[in-house]
């Protein structure tokens, strides 16, 4: 659990965080989101007191964090940033057990625990161990980062846009792994990014910012469906906003049991996104699909009269 | 894993030893050879000073005059290089970085003052002999040092001392883990660079009594002996090979520990 409350931080007459409040509770994934300069990884920085807060409270599991050793702080809280900061004299298997090592476990339990990370983030430790970071590429460099951060097992895991510089490529398939990781680690993360779609993706708690200030949190669904103001909504992708709430949306909650017509042709697995569907209608020019499951069996379908319905509905709940 | 780290070095390595060593070894070995058996290169400097009454320097032995040299650089590099690394470090630490800019300009500062000026201004205050050169090499070659120093450690990636620090490395693990290490190959390129000039600049000792290499140098022009000049000139120059090519070595190695796969 990370509770922020009122908090500033300024340097000089500036305030680069201003009174900001916020709760993330614990196993929940927070992100933080806004053009460059908002403060978002001022904030995040101040977790870790790698920047110290001039104001308010930072709540840890219920201790003030200027009540912990800055140093003990930060070997319990995982930190991940944009461009890795691998040491780059150091295999891959040594800088993912720096910290166990520092927290003086014996060889054997960081040889362990080395070898179990990096085969949950895909890097065989025969094959990448005894690498160094500059024989990897940068989603391999990134993975590492990712191990590293976990490596101590720490409850709290910092992401300062982790996947910013990777390719379109990488950076999805990096948060897919991500959403599967935190599904089944259940760590209280805090991620900080620009890009809106990875925050939808990956959040269950939103936070834009603006100029040191939060602007609105909240679900991503409830920010989508009722953007406060101009500013998140363009941030939301203004006129393209309906299709990245459709993103947010599986198939197999909307989709209505088989019908008595023939079943159409295109067909879609249930834990697409209504915005694929909607993408697969318009290719295949139907406004009918087959929902099936996960071994190709048709369990229901989805209209366009059904999905624009549901976005009706969705958003007039919310309005009341 | 730190066992296999030292393997994949020593896989490395016997590809690289024997060329590695070779240029040390050969420079090293004639320099033997010129301050024990110089005289046997007699007819050749009999050549360049045939009127003279003679050519071989024999005042004192070579190899002593070597190992006199060899003393003065070693103590004045000793002594610059704790000073200036350790002042390079202390001015890249957040509560030295007031000193930075004083810092730099002494050291350029040590490097403009000839070393010739240096021994002058040094003698009335220490008297002749060693320690006037010892001071003066010092100065002088404390500047590639403290340079070399500072570009290393600036030269550290913000994004590495950032994640170091935010694993929960002490200032001083990160210094000495981090830091230093990847710092390493500049400062020591440094290191080489003072020591290699100093050779040669320690050779100005003998004009202020201190009995070196310089010695037949300056026996040589004063006396108007040409061969005497060649030979404190050669064994210099071949010192000064020996030691830059070892240097050379040690550099490359450091590299291998970066860059082993």
């Amino acid at each position: 659990m990370i509770e922020l409350s009122h908090v500033s931080k300024r340097f000089g007459d500036e305030a680069a965080v201003d009174d900001i409040s916020l709760q993330v509770p614990k196993g929940k994934f927070c992100a933080l989101v806004g053009t460059s300069g908002c403060g978002k990884s001022t904030t995040l920085r101040m977790i870790n007191r790698l920047i110290e807060h001039s104001e308010g409270d930072i709540i840890l599991d219920g201790q003030a964090i200027d009540a912990y050793d800055p140093v003990k702080l930060r070997r319990r809280i995982g930190y991940v940033i944009q461009h890795t900061g691998l040491f780059p004299h150091w295999t891959v298997a040594r800088n993912i057990g720096l910290v166990p090592r520092l927290l003086k476990w014996s060889a054997t339990d960081v040889q362990y625990r080395v070898a179990e990370l990096m085969h949950l983030l895909g890097l065989p430790v025969d094959e990448f161990g005894h690498k160094y970071p500059h024989q990897l590429s940068g989603g391999q460099a990134q993975r590492v980062g990712v191990a590293r951060a976990l490596a101590a097992d720490p409850d709290i895991l910092l992401m300062d846009e982790p996947f910013g510089a990777l390719d379109p490529i990488t950076r999805e398939k990096l948060q897919d792994e991500l959403a599967k990781l935190q599904a089944r680690l259940h760590k209280t993360v805090v991620f900080v990014t620009h890009d809106m779609d990875e925050a939808l993706k990956l959040a269950d708690h939103l936070v834009v910012m603006r100029k040191g200030q939060i602007v609105q949190q909240g679900s991503p669904l409830a920010l989508l469906q009722n953007p406060s103001d101009p500013f998140v909504e363009s941030m939301l992708g203004g006129l393209e906003r309906g299709l990245k709430q459709a993103a947010l949306t599986r198939v197999k909650d909307h989709m209505t049991s088989m019908g008595p017509t023939l079943p159409a042709q295109s067909r879609i697995p249930g834990v697409f996104s209504l915005r694929q569907a909607l993408s697969m209608m318009l290719r295949d020019h139907c406004d009918r699909l087959t929902v099936v499951d996960q071994h190709d069996m048709p369990v229901g379908e989805l209209s366009l009269r059904r999905i624009i319905k549901e976005a009706q509905l969705d958003n007039g709940n919310t309005r009341e | 894993m730190e066992t296999r780290v030292n393997n994949s070095l020593s896989v490395a390595q016997p590809h690289t030893k024997a060329p590695q060593w070779l240029w040390p070894l050969m420079w090293g070995a004639l320099l033997l050879g010129s301050v024990t058996v110089m005289s046997a290169a007699e007819p050749l400097f009999r050549w360049i000073e045939p009127d003279a009454r003679q050519v071989i320097y024999e005042r004192t032995e070579l190899y002593v005059l070597l190992g006199r040299h060899l003393f003065v650089v070693g103590i004045a590099a000793v002594v610059t290089i704790i000073v200036g690394v350790a002042a390079g470090i202390a001015v890249t630490r957040r509560w030295g970085s007031d000193f930075l800019p004083l810092v730099a300009q002494l050291a350029s500062l040590g490097q403009t003052f000839p070393p010739v000026a240096v021994l002058a201004l040094a003698v009335p205050v220490l008297g002749f002999g060693t320690l006037p050169i010892i001071v003066a090499l010092m100065l002088y070659g404390l500047l590639p040092i403290v340079r070399n120093t500072l570009a290393g450690l600036q030269g550290v990636e913000d994004d590495i001392k950032t994640a170091a620090h935010a694993m929960g490395m002490t200032p001083r693990q990160i210094l000495r883990q981090v830091e230093l290490p990847l710092a390493a190959p500049v400062i020591l390129a440094g290191i080489r660079t003072s020591v290699t000039i100093n050779i040669a600049t320690a050779a100005l000792g003998a004009t202020v009594g201190a009995s070196n290499l310089g010695d037949p140098i300056i026996s040589g022009i004063v006396n108007g002996n040409m061969a005497y000049v060649a030979q404190g000139a050669l064994t210099i120059a071949l010192l000064a090979l020996t030691i830059d090519s070892l240097f050379e070595v040690l550099q490359r190695q450091l590299r291998t520990c970066f860059s082993a796969s």
